[in-house]
């Protein structure tokens, strides 16, 4: 049996210089729509505006309940390193929008 | 017919106007299909689910843009591979969602005899075509479960997956334009890039050594089918038992350098600290996280479930090795410990294994019961998590509680 289907597997090979033929065939794919939600609070619209651009708000919203000195290292980590427009009124705006959220029980979030 | 789906997206969206501010998560949850909990300490804990990307079934919802789609444990229940629509998905910058597989070139330079600029067909008549199975795993896997908590994103424990995978040595590819003298490390490129100028590409490399491994790919096919867009279309780097950092996606770049690899994503993040840390240490060393420890779970009951008093108890999960061959796995309690009894080896070193455990007779509640597998180096799960401030390579015992009832 094994030899036989070794066999048939060499004769369905041949012809072929090599390896069997891979074929490639173009790729296309629709991402789903985002639904941008942010629940309301101070600084909303700097979040809005200054951090949605590269990643979903779900970026933030996720992460654990840290610092304020946190949220401003994370919040300059996003400019320095990722070259994000963020100016230096708008940065506290999302700082402490960041806080205010994270005060909120999960449920509200 | 209208989708209910979207009415109800209508509904709620109307709801979001009125003067209550709309729950942000669970709203999002109640769009896109469920919710579930990943248990992280703290939270937030609760997801979104969908099955709205193409190509995935229902998958938790860690972030839409850019995708990062995290594995329902569920789908570890039984078997060995996992299918490709319930893969994790993760990638750190936007990608193109066409690929034109007669445009797709692969670059290879750097140190090299005569760079070439391959096409697909190239590629695939490079050498022996092979297949290998290997754990495709988040070197951030498990990160939203680190105690104190770490930012990053906070993935469960489903930031992995198992599945076979088939092309070209990566080596047979290097041959096409000839490694020069002086070689040190392999370095990859997709076509993911950053939005804003001056921001780091996601590129990765590996030592030589590794490059030049006799099962590490340049793969086009994940369980025999193309490789889907969201896992890397039209080719991936394949480095089975290390974490998946390195399998660079939508590849079309392959540099050989002759040096240290200075940029972003090598010299100062996916590091972790070679020395023991707590969260107050400050300037330790860290060296790039590469191989893959030993991991095990327990997919037959999850953390809470019930089992019956006084009746024999199965417990079944899946186990690895990491970058070495799974060698045993233990069932262990508080003070004790039972040999779990290891399935077939179906799929060699790099895959993942099923265990189970018979235990006689239920006599009370399962207190922290967990699982913990070793590799044949003698690599073995530990008791306490090795904290560290990004949340990298958890291989902690992961454990869950059973009510006898
Ligand atoms: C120029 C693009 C860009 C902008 C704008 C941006 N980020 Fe990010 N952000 C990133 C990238 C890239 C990551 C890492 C993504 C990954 O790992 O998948 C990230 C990750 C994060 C994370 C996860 C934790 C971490 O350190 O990786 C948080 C939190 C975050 N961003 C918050 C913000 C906030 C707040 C803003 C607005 C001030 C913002 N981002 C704006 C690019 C950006």
């Amino acid at each position: 049996m094994r030899a036989a289907a070794t066999l048939i597997l060499a004769l369905a090979l041949a012809g072929c210089d090599s390896a069997p033929k891979v074929v490639f065939a173009d790729a296309s794919l629709t991402l789903p729509d985002e639904p941008v939600e942010l629940p309301e609070g101070p600084g909303r619209d700097a979040v809005l505006e200054n951090c949605t651009a590269c990643h979903s708000p779900s970026t933030m919203l996720q992460q654990p309940k840290v610092s304020k000195e946190k949220w401003e290292s994370i919040v300059g980590k996003m400019k320095k390193l990722y070259k994000a427009p963020v100016d230096d009124a708008a940065a506290a705006q999302v700082v402490d929008y960041m806080m205010h959220v994270q005060s909120q029980p999960e449920a509200s979030r | 017919m209208s989708d209910p789906r979207l009415s109800r997206r209508a509904l709620i969206a109307g709801a979001a106007t009125t003067a209550l501010a709309a729950p942000a998560l669970a709203s999002i949850g109640a769009k896109l299909g469920g919710m579930i909990d990943l248990g992280l300490p703290g939270g937030p804990s609760l997801r979104p689910t969908t099955p709205a990307f193409p190509g995935k079934g229902e998958m938790i919802v860690q972030r839409i843009r850019p995708p990062l789609l995290e594995t329902p444990m569920d789908a570890f229940a039984k078997g060995t591979i996992t299918p490709n629509d319930r893969m994790f998905v993760r990638w750190n910058w936007p990608f193109p969602t066409e690929v034109k597989a007669a445009e797709h070139r692969v670059a290879v330079g750097g140190a090299v005899k005569a760079p070439v600029s391959l096409t697909l067909d190239d590629v695939a008549a490079a050498g022996e075509h092979i297949s290998v199975v290997a754990i495709n795993q988040c070197a951030g896997n498990g990160r939203g479960l680190s105690e104190p908590r770490v930012t990053g994103t906070q993935w469960g424990n489903g930031a992995m997956g198992c599945a076979k995978w088939t092309g070209v040595r990566l080596k047979d590819v290097l041959a096409k334009a000839g490694v020069a003298e002086g070689a040190k490390r392999v370095r990859f490129a997709g076509l993911d890039v950053p939005l804003t100028d001056g921001a780091p590409q996601f590129i990765k490399s590996v030592p030589l050594d590794i490059a030049m491994r006799d099962d590490v790919l340049v793969a086009w096919a994940m369980n025999d089918e193309p490789l889907p867009i969201l896992h890397g279309f039209p080719l991936r780097i394949v480095v089975p038992g290390w974490f998946s950092t390195y399998w660079v996606k939508m590849l079309s770049t392959i540099e050989v350098l002759t040096g240290e690899d200075e940029s972003h994503y090598v010299a100062e993040t996916y590091r972790w600290p070679s020395v023991p840390v707590t969260p107050e240490s400050k300037d330790f060393p860290t060296v790039p996280i590469t191989a893959m420890p030993p991991r095990a779970f327990i997919t037959s009951h999850a953390d809470g479930a019930t089992v019956a008093l006084g009746k024999p108890l199965v417990l079944e999960g899946i186990a690895f090795g990491g970058d070495a061959a799974l060698e045993r796995v233990d069932l262990v309690g508080k003070g004790w410990e039972i040999p779990c009894e290891l399935g077939p080896d179906e799929h060699g070193p790099y895959a993942f294994r099923r265990w189970s455990v018979n235990l006689p007779q239920v006599a009370g509640d399962f207190e922290e019961v967990g699982v913990r597998a070793k590799n044949v180096n003698g690599a073995v799960q530990p008791e306490t998590l090795v904290w560290n401030p990004s949340g990298y390579a958890r291989n902690v015992i992961e454990r869950i509680t059973l009510r006898a009832q």
